[in-house]
């Protein structure tokens, strides 16, 4: 156990020491999430009047409907962007098959490289949660976060990190298998953004559209995140999504591995792990 | 003395995916396969440095990354300080210090140190010896008065000297270098030579398996050594035997003075160049016979003086060559094992 986090802490350090080694762009794209939340922050109160709040969601304005579903959908490009990422970061670099020759699993090479993702992630969101609640204060309004939701939002993020992390590792495994055109990464991304509710309810979409959206993690991630946060709902009331969720992750999560080891394998067959 | 390193019938066949144009014109065609490692057998003594010659595309990087786990054989098996490459993997890699000849394989941002901490804990080196570790190897290495500059500023040199420290973290005791010294120049590739030789071969008894197109550098630093070609390994043995394999005749030129004819029967007088009071002659004798001392009796039997006495080698390359162009034959077993 020391050993795996001794290893997982190498990972952080070394992207927390190559990532402040580019000041400006580390700083800068925490403003863009400021310039994001303040561009929606602005549409919002222009489409404010025209916004019914959705049931489960009394008094909830659209400023803190689009917040939240921002936020959390940092989470789902986080999972599907870098594990590929990584993977073809260190394939180009060189540093792949320096570190696959080391006594560690190839597993852990791969998944150990996205902790700094994860954590950063984590960190916009509170800088997106954060200044969104300060920007609306700032001008009389409220985001109107209840704390009594907070152990079921915590419930809801730990299952719906895993459950986009079975996508990400599916996605890293078409990355090790076709190097480029990762499907997984494209299908999820636009279908996610378009039909998960990230920017409108998904009840304002057809009936068939709505089915198609509930085969989305995003989907039961965003509406429970938001009853939780938004209406203080507790964990009983969002069971219906944690469950969602945790059928994801056990389908996800596995598949995603299994996935992954194959391409592995494959890789090693073909001899084209460290190509790209 | 027991093997670090054995490889047995070790047979990579890589098969080669089809470009879209195939496909079209044959879309049921069969795909190429390219033989990589055509059942290689090898052993690599414990201690010893190994020299893994041969032109491109031999098969030497197929070798050594099949010992290092990044490519999985068609068939046969390797086993380095025990573990088989394949089924234990992580144990085998445990055992083994890999040497690229590749700059990039580093993180050019951070500093040396940083880059073999990073390693090291990839490498499970206890963190609370892992300083020290880092140390003591940049101090070996002679590396550690740029220890916290980034890697981007080092020179050639020293990055493949990081390299080095690198593969040495977890104490391995078999060290695979690829082409350590290619993209140095004559005085970093000695300066590399000599940490390999008397350092961590004869200091701490490293085996080493060094894949390299250098010639003089095999030669000057192996034990022994494999030259392969096509897939195959074509000789096998120390340099001297390898020799004896392309040339069962030995060759010397000794001059004498004054000139004289010898005609014994043990030599034979290749050519004779005269000179001021005397001749130099070039010989040629069975391996192993009594050529040399028949002639000098002979020549000092003539009242002549000798003036001097050089055994003529197969250069290498020649030896090289030859081996290269060989038919698909196995190399010759046992004998120069």
């Amino acid at each position: 156990m020391n050993r795996l986090l001794s290893k997982l802490w190498a990972f952080f350090y070394r992207d927390f020491l190559d990532e402040v080694s580019y000041r400006t762009s580390f700083l800068l794209q925490f403003f863009g999430s400021f310039l994001f939340v303040t561009t929606w922050f602005f549409i919002a109160r222009w489409v404010a009047k025209s916004f019914d709040a959705p049931p489960d969601l009394p008094g909830v304005t659209y400023f803190a409907f689009v917040l939240v579903g921002f936020a959390f959908y940092q989470y789902l490009q986080a999972t599907l962007t870098s594990f590929s990422a990584k993977i073809r970061r260190e394939q180009l670099t060189g540093t792949l098959e320096a570190m696959l020759v080391t006594p560690t699993r190839a597993s852990l090479v791969i998944l150990g490289s996205t902790v700094w993702d994860f954590l950063m992630t984590t960190f916009r969101v509170a800088v997106i949660l954060g200044s969104g609640t300060l920007l609306a204060w700032g001008f009389g309004e409220r985001v109107g976060m209840r704390a009594s939701g907070i152990p079921a939002f915590l419930l809801l993020l730990v299952l719906t990190v895993t459950a986009f992390s079975g996508v990400g590792i599916l996605s890293a495994a078409f990355t090790i298998w076709l190097k480029r055109g990762d499907p997984v990464n494209y299908l999820i991304t636009a279908a996610s953004a378009a039909l998960g509710g990230v920017f409108f309810r998904v009840e304002v979409m057809p009936v068939w559209l709505q089915r198609v959206s509930n085969l989305l993690p995003i989907t039961h991630a965003l509406r429970g995140i938001r009853r939780a946060l938004l209406a203080g709902a507790g964990i009983g009331e969002v069971a219906r999504d944690l469950a969602a969720l945790a059928l994801f992750a056990a389908i996800l999560v596995p598949g995603g591995l299994i996935a992954f080891a194959l391409a592995l394998r494959r890789a090693r067959v073909e001899g084209s792990l460290v190509q790209y | 003395m027991a093997d670090a390193i054995e490889v047995e019938h070790l047979t990579k066949v890589y098969v080669k995916k089809r470009s879209l144009s195939q496909i079209i014109r044959r879309p049921f065609g069969a795909s190429e396969r390219v033989t990589a490692l055509a059942g290689i057998d090898l052993q690599v003594r414990e201690g010893e440095i190994f020299g893994l010659l041969g032109p491109n595309g031999a098969g030497k990087t197929t070798l050594l990354k099949i010992l290092t786990g990044l490519v999985v054989p068609t068939q046969g098996g390797a086993r380095v300080a025990g573990h088989d490459v394949l089924h234990a993997g992580v144990a085998a890699r445990g055992s083994i210090g890999f040497v690229t000849s590749e700059e990039r394989s580093f993180y050019w941002r951070l500093s040396g140190r940083e880059n073999l901490h990073f390693f090291g804990r990839l490498s499970n080196v206890p963190g609370r010896r892992l300083r020290q570790r880092c140390q003591e190897l940049m101090d070996q290495v002679e590396v550690s008065a740029f220890a916290d500059r980034p890697f981007m500023d080092y020179s050639s040199g020293m990055k493949q000297r990081l390299a080095v420290a690198r593969a040495l973290l977890h104490d391995p005791r078999v060290l695979v270098m690829d082409e350590p010294t290619r993209s140095l120049d004559p005085s970093a590739a000695r300066h590399l030579r000599t940490l390999v030789r008397d350092v961590l071969n004869r200091r701490q008894g490293k085996t080493v398996l060094l894949a390299t197109h250098n010639l003089d550098e095999a030669e000057s630093l192996c034990n022994r050594i494999a030259i392969m070609s096509r897939a195959r390994v074509r000789r096998l043995g120390t340099v001297a035997e390898i020799r004896a394999l392309e040339s069962p005749k030995e060759r010397y030129r000794v001059e004498v003075a004054p000139a004289f004819t010898p005609h014994g029967q043990a030599y034979r007088v290749l050519e004779t160049v005269p000179g001021p009071g005397g001749a130099a002659l070039t010989l040629e004798f069975d391996r192993g016979g009594e050529g040399l001392t028949r002639f000098l009796s002979d020549a000092l039997g003539a009242s002549c003086r000798i003036i001097a006495c050089e055994r003529l080698q197969l250069p290498l390359q020649e030896v090289f060559d030859r081996a290269v162009a060989m038919e698909d034959e196995p190399a010759r077993p046992g004998s120069l094992r």
